[in-house]
């Protein structure tokens, strides 16, 4: 997928396949994420590319993709005069739904995204963590199996965003909704996501299962340890292991997996030296996505 | 803590036609506006004025069958109507100008109160339908769904088609009806067959271009009074506009009678909405015979109806792109 706007090419020859389970669209301001979405929904034109979604060809059936998806935008958006119940029914109409079914199922929709009794009361009046909500409650409401989030928990309080995370991961583990998940937030990322999507300058930069970009490029483990740490490093060095002290005091021991973490012990034992605590490394999201973010500024062309 | 929680259910069942989901567009706009006093009164108001060309029906159709209503009519058509030829018609044979009379009261109503009622509940409901989404980025949920831009404005525009066709094309064809009924003999409909049409295709020569260019104005800001301005504006200088050309000074000419403004035959009306309105209408009732200045008017409100929607449907299309 290419689009162009004038010059400037907001997705440049992106391609990707996104697989059942909720799919984290990571990239920083301007990367080509809510392009990407909207372009998939064909809400922007004059793109170029192919692509199947959910087996309906893109760009041709986009309107019949927009029946089977279900998408929260990013932008503070309302139909201004409409209660929460309204605006959730008028939405379940507009995707098909017969008049009566839209009030009922927009009911339970609001019932099942927290709304409460606030669903009867004009939406202008609603706060920012409600609206997001109602934009939830809006994109469920045709019981879609495929849900674009564009940043859902932007303006949650903690307890509402855990709720919100918890109503996402239902969705696609019991539900089987597929989920694609863009957001700035890391963390929200690293508590649902099955896999990442990174976007920087308008090309995907990464593209993997959490699982897999966590595992470091070999075996590592991190090691912190009592007292005076030379004699330690020492034995790692005779032993012909690599370490590395990090400013924390912690000891990154590389080319040891878990399998021959006794040689660790050992060397431990030989040395005297106590350890605290000893883990399998893995590579942080943040790590992940600021490398990919600094490789698409070094070397516009490369990927991940 | 609910007391009783669903969870989440699946949804299967048989989705509408998308072709009919213009209509819930249309109908969600007609609640929202309904729920305005304001507007429910004026409303109400607009259709007072269907007791003046009520009464000119009724006392045309007393004097066929008793002469003394003949008298005032006669006046009338003299007079405000400027149309003496029909006057002396009527004398003589009442029942041949009956067709011609009720289209003038007919095209009365239409041009004089209706109108300006018309201008006046574009102006307050047309800059809140589009303007109201640009600002409130309510596109962004219309067209998430699978709607086109033209489907979005047929809904929209249906829903200022639905409120001026409850005061210029309801209260015209009541006002036919209410004709019949007062009428000596049901026959006339014989005669008058053809008015209702007529009523019919005034009312789309008057809503159709006037809600293209309400919107358009509606789409050009996220101010919905800037929207107005512009709206009031467009009717209030084009008719000034209009009158100081028509009527330049020294010319002699004082102020236009109602016959003049009814069947406008001056070369000025293309630069007043309210006058070329006024000549299709005008020809639409066959009150205005010169075929060949009509097609410019035609023209004009072609022309406003196709650029007005084009231009709505390039901002929707624009703002979708950012």
């Amino acid at each position: 997928m290419t689009k162009l706007y004038g010059g400037f090419r907001a997705l440049d020859d992106v391609s990707l396949e996104i697989k059942t389970g909720i799919t984290g669209l990571l990239g920083p301001n301007g990367s080509g994420k809510s392009t990407l979405i909207k372009s998939l929904l064909g809400l922007v034109q004059n793109h170029q590319g192919t692509g199947c979604v959910l087996n309906l060809t893109w760009p041709e059936e986009v309107r019949k993709i927009r029946d089977l998806v279900g998408y929260l935008p990013e932008d503070d958006c309302y139909i201004a005069g409409l209660t929460g119940i309204e605006s959730v029914a008028f939405m379940a109409n507009l995707s098909g739904l017969p008049r009566t079914e839209g009030l009922r199922r927009a009911h339970e929709i609001t019932d099942f995204c927290d709304i409460g009794e606030e669903k009867y009361r004009p939406v202008e009046g609603y706060s920012t963590g409600m609206r997001q909500k109602l934009k939830f409650a809006q994109a469920l409401v045709h019981d879609p199996p495929l849900l674009i989030l564009d940043e859902p928990t932007t303006g949650l309080d903690p307890d509402q965003r855990d709720s919100m995370l918890n109503r996402i991961r239902t969705l696609a583990r019991d539900h089987g909704k597929s989920i694609l998940l863009s957001t700035h937030i890391l963390p929200d990322v690293k508590a649902v996501c099955d896999q990442v999507t990174i976007l920087a300058r308008g090309k995907v930069q990464v593209f993997d299962t959490i699982e897999n970009l966590s595992k470091p490029a070999e075996p590592t483990l991190n090691v912190t340890i009592y007292g005076d740490n030379q004699p330690f490093l020492s034995a790692l060095g005779t032993a012909g292991h690599t370490a590395q002290v990090r400013p924390d005091g912690t000891l990154k021991i590389t080319g040891v997996g878990t399998d021959h973490v006794h040689r660790i012990w050992d060397l431990a034992a030989a040395t005297g030296t106590a350890i605290r605590r000893l883990a399998p490394a893995q590579n942080s999201l943040e790590e992940i996505f600021f490398r990919a973010v600094s490789a698409s500024e070094d070397h516009p062309h490369a990927r991940t | 803590m609910p007391v009783h929680d669903l969870g989440y259910r699946e949804w299967i069942g048989k989705r509408n036609h998308p072709l009919i989901r213009p209509l819930y567009v249309a109908r969600s706009g007609i609640m929202l506006i309904w729920r305005r006093k304001m507007l429910k009164l004026l409303l109400m108001v607009a259709w007072l004025p269907i007791i003046i060309p009520s009464l000119g029906v009724f006392c045309f159709e007393q004097a066929i069958s008793d002469p003394q209503y003949m008298r005032p009519l006669s006046q009338l058509l003299r007079g405000p109507l400027q149309r003496p030829d029909l006057a002396v018609e009527m004398l003589q044979d009442p029942v041949s100008v009956r067709h011609e009379f009720w289209s003038i009261m007919i095209l009365g109503f239409f041009r004089a109160p209706q109108l300006y009622s018309m201008i006046l509940l574009i102006g307050l409901i047309a800059p809140l339908l589009v303007s109201y989404d640009l600002r409130s980025k309510a596109y962004l949920q219309y067209f998430s769904r699978p709607l086109s831009p033209s489907e979005y404005i047929l809904g929209k525009s249906a829903v200022i088609w639905f409120f001026l066709g409850m005061i210029t094309t309801l209260p015209g064809l009541v006002l036919y009806l209410l004709g019949i009924l007062l009428s000596p003999e049901l026959s006339v409909v014989t005669t008058t067959w053809d008015i209702p049409i007529r009523i019919l295709l005034a009312s789309v020569a008057l809503i159709v271009p006037t809600t293209a260019l309400a919107l358009s104005y509606s789409a050009c800001t996220v101010e919905n009074r800037y929207a107005s301005f512009a709206w009031f504006a467009t009717w209030i200088m084009g008719f000034v506009a209009h009158q100081i050309l028509s009527n330049p000074p020294g010319s002699g000419r004082g102020r236009g009678r109602m016959g003049d403004r009814m069947i406008d035959t001056e070369r000025w009306h293309l630069i007043s909405p309210y006058h070329t309105l006024g000549k299709v209408e005008s020809w639409i009732f066959g009150l205005d015979t010169g075929e060949a200045s009509v097609w410019p008017a035609i023209f004009v409100l072609l022309a406003i109806t196709a650029i007005g929607t084009f231009f709505v449907r390039s901002r929707l299309i624009a703002k979708l792109s950012i």
